[in-house]
């Protein structure tokens, strides 16, 4: 990590000489129409995958929480996508979402909807991502709530029912305080996954000359591929990598500074 | 008026009804490589969507198996010698993390978790220009060696570990035991099911891990599983149906293990959720 910091600071591109250049590499970055892009896409996929993955793992969590007929059928089932290769996954999709006459575009054409390029639009092709990586990831992060759910004592909702509180208040005054904790660290997994992101967009995307039409789809973790082990700008990558590890430092420091004021420990 | 019971009737339906319809758009993607996997490419597009071939064929297999048979073998050996090594590393840390005493441990174990926090796009490149030193870039021996240590497993048993109580270290130790015998007679047994937990995840972590080889990994002789399927995405031509073969060959190992060892994932999952 202090070797990523050291190189962020010089020209290296693999050759025996290379020198000092202070912030040239931070200069030139931020001046950059394109980094600065490639920074608004990776927020962009972080901000929509956090709320859908979280989103529905909480809701299909709350469902499938309490033990009834076949209810770990159900869970393994959304959970199972979550254990398959990102690389078997995305070549799947690809075929699915095949630009011209691939199994998307024939079922929108006979519903009589507009059909799309998907991948091959610089329109659609991250919320084609962003879909399949939701697709993929809620179940890891359902399994997680219900894990905290099911730690949350019972006694406390019959106590919350005797007090003559519905549903809805149970939910917001037992539920979620109680489950406080473990939503915190779905949330920071969930942050720091979405600013990583790197395996999709490559397989889906065309390899190494991926990052989607017009740069679509050109996260900050695949530039920063690009740009160390094909252009072999080492220096430029490294100064990449230390903005993007200060901007998850810097949320994981945020989101665990925020917690004292909603997360609950006491209540299980 | 609908009474209190039909009202939960009701409710109880719908519930399912939702669940089976996400279900099924969870496992379509699923079902659409298993069969398409064996499609010829004139039938691949057909719609509407036929579960069974009309012609089933197995030339989608035969096709993958100049090159496959090597990355199947390159992918197995590698994740085997890395679970191992994985399981090693990770139970002996766990050991010395909880059953030895000594100057400085618990700071040395906040280290081991910082290392979690920190992303792995910050050391790749340190990483990879120290690999590239110690001149083992481009062999397997690279990916062991990176892949050789855990911090969340180690995080994993030694949270089970702690549940142990050390009484029992003890009354071996006055019995004159030494420490690996304690840790292999006394502690292992009795940590099955965590060990398990862990065997798996990394498991299923290695066996689709795509980045690692990805950088190290140059010659086609040595590629893994996850990389030479992406051999697909750099052709002008797209052969979809060897393409969905391949795809299906990689997911049946996991699946496998996924269908015996689900109480395991979920133990992972959640273990890993109520001390974070």
């Amino acid at each position: 990590m202090i070797m990523a910091v050291a190189l962020s600071f010089t020209n290296y591109s693999g050759g025996p000489r290379f020198r000092f250049i202070g912030l040239k590499n931070y200069i030139v970055a931020f001046s950059d129409p394109n980094f600065l892009s490639y920074l608004f896409v990776t927020f962009k996929f972080m901000t929509i995958t956090v709320l859908f993955q979280i989103g529905l793992g909480l809701a299909f969590a709350l469902i499938l929480a309490r033990n009834f007929r076949a209810c770990s059928i159900y869970r393994g089932i959304l959970y199972l996508p979550n254990i398959l290769s990102s690389v078997a996954v995305g070549l799947a999709f690809m075929f699915i979402f095949e630009p011209s006459n691939g199994f998307m575009n024939q079922m929108l054409n006979s519903l009589g909807l507009p059909t799309s390029k998907w991948l091959a639009s610089s329109k659609s092709s991250l919320s084609v991502i962003i879909t399949i990586a939701i697709w993929q990831n809620f179940g890891y992060y359902m399994v997680l709530f219900i894990g905290g759910l099911q730690n949350i004592s019972i006694t406390l909702y019959e106590a919350a029912e005797m007090d003559g509180a519905g549903k809805i208040k149970q939910f917001f005054h037992v539920t979620l305080p109680g489950l406080s904790p473990i939503l915190f660290y779905g949330l920071t997994i969930a942050i720091i996954r979405g600013f990583q992101v790197f395996d999709y967009i490559y397989i889906m995307t065309g390899g190494q000359q991926g990052g989607g039409p017009a740069g679509s789809t050109n996260v900050l973790a695949f530039d920063i591929y690009l740009n160390a082990f094909t252009f072999f700008r080492f220096g430029y990558a490294s100064a990449e990598s230390v903005v993007l590890m200060i901007i998850i430092l810097a949320v994981t420091f945020l989101q665990s500074h925020g917690q004292k004021k909603w997360v609950n420990y006491d209540i299980i | 008026m609908i009474s209190y019971r039909q009202k939960q009737h009701l409710g109880k339906i719908i519930k399912y009804i939702v669940l089976t319809i996400v279900a099924f758009i969870t496992l379509f993607p699923l079902v659409i490589v298993l069969s398409s996997s064996f499609k010829n490419e004139s039938e691949l597009f057909n719609f509407p969507f036929r579960f069974i071939p009309e012609n089933p064929i197995v030339t989608n297999f035969a096709r993958l198996m100049d090159k496959f048979p090597l990355y199947i073998w390159n992918s197995v050996k590698l994740t085997f010698t890395i679970v191992v090594v994985q399981l090693f590393t990770a139970a002996t840390g766990a050991y010395v993390f909880t059953k030895l005493y000594w100057k400085g441990r618990d700071f040395i174990f906040g280290l081991y978790l910082a290392s979690m926090m920190i992303p792995m796009q910050a050391v790749m490149i340190p990483q990879f220009l120290i690999i590239r030193n110690i001149n083992l870039y481009d062999t397997h021996a690279s990916l062991v060696l990176l892949g050789a240590f855990t911090a969340f497993g180690t995080f994993l048993i030694k949270q089970y570990f702690m549940s142990i109580p050390d009484t029992y270290c003890e009354a071996a130790r006055i019995d004159g035991a030494k420490e690996w015998a304690i840790f292999t007679t006394l502690m292992l047994p009795m940590s099955k099911s965590v060990l398990v937990t862990q065997v798996i995840f990394s498991f299923r972590f290695f066996w689709n891990d795509f980045f690692t080889p990805l950088i190290y990994i140059t010659t086609p002789e040595l590629k893994t599983l996850p990389l030479g399927m992406t051999d697909f995405v750099r052709e002008q031509y797209v052969y979809w149906g060897p393409q969905m073969a391949a795809a299906l060959i990689s997911i049946i190992p996991v699946l496998i293990i996924f269908l015996f060892g689900q109480k395991y994932f979920v133990q992972g999952v959640a273990s890993s959720g109520l001390k974070g």
